[in-house]
């Protein structure tokens, strides 16, 4: 590994991301919402998801890898619980 | 629960996590406060998107509070905050990808706003574009890792951890991530714009 160009690649990334903030308002907002939402009280601690492989049509057979995927962000994610293919 | 405004910033993650599973608003501001940088920087360097990221932002410390009682607090909480970020930056760029950025395009060009006319070029610093589109051209996997590497410091360790893939995997992208990147800025040859490399403070 060059070292020198490894710095520099750092340093030049950090410059970019660096240069933008986040917003001022973002505390309040989010105090606000958070005081308005209700907390999960969930139980289950596994969803377990049993993909239909052989039923799913070849003509999309490259799409189901990201639907799966964004699938199991936003359910899992939204429960808070883990998610475990079978 | 109360927290003592003059002493917040001496309490601990794990006690403000205490203090947020027992419904405490204040620790959830303490924690925004204190964590914000590291998952704004995360979003936006995924994203690409200012507006994205701060949604982001604020996604991630709302599911922090509503699901504060699966967090473990005998555990730092970066590594929660660091994957939780990248799977929801993750998400956004796949969404975009998909049905977002067409329909974007459309409203653009209807409205007269498109991003590829001179005027809109010409706000936009050429340089810092040019960062951006070598981090937005990585495959989104060696994107993550790059962003967690160089951006945020973590190691490799801690990189396969939190994305739960083998470090193995997190060199492999971490190599070919880092060669694209050098590639397309000029790096590799010396190339690279004298304005991009003042001393980062």
């Amino acid at each position: 590994m060059d070292k020198k160009s490894d710095a520099l690649l750092r340093k030049l990334l950090k410059n970019w991301v660096y240069r933008q903030r986040p917003p001022d308002n973002g505390r309040a907002r989010l105090l606000w919402e958070a005081a308005h939402a209700s907390r999960s009280k969930i139980d289950l601690t596994v969803l377990l998801f049993h993909p239909q492989y052989k039923s799913y049509p070849s003509s999309h057979s490259n799409d189901w890898p990201q639907t799966l995927f964004t699938w199991i962000n936003e359910n899992s994610f939204q429960f808070g619980i883990q998610t475990r293919l079978c | 629960m109360s927290i003592c405004a003059e002493k917040i910033n001496a309490i601990s993650d794990s006690e403000l996590i205490i203090s947020l599973q027992a419904g405490s608003l204040e620790a959830l501001g303490v924690l925004y406060d204190r964590h914000r940088g590291l998952v704004f920087r995360t979003a936006i360097a995924i994203t690409g998107d200012s507006e994205a990221a701060a949604d982001l932002l604020h996604d991630v410390f709302l599911r922090l509070h509503r699901f504060a009682d699966h967090v473990d607090p005998r555990r730092p909480l970066e590594p929660w905050l660091y994957r939780m970020t990248t799977n929801l930056s993750y998400t956004w760029v796949k969404r975009r990808q998909r049905w977002l950025r067409p329909l974007e395009d459309v409203a653009d060009w209807l409205s007269g706003t498109r991003k590829d006319t001179p005027a809109y070029q010409a706000e936009m610093d050429d340089s810092w574009r040019q960062v951006q589109q070598a981090v937005s051209s990585l495959p989104l996997s060696h994107r993550g890792v790059v962003v967690l590497y160089y951006i945020n410091d973590l190691s490799l360790q801690e990189i396969s951890e939190i994305l739960d893939i083998p470090v193995g995997t997190v060199k492999s992208r971490l190599h070919y991530g880092r060669q694209a990147l050098k590639q397309s800025l000029g790096l590799l040859a010396g190339e690279i714009l004298p304005e991009l490399q003042y001393e980062f403070t």
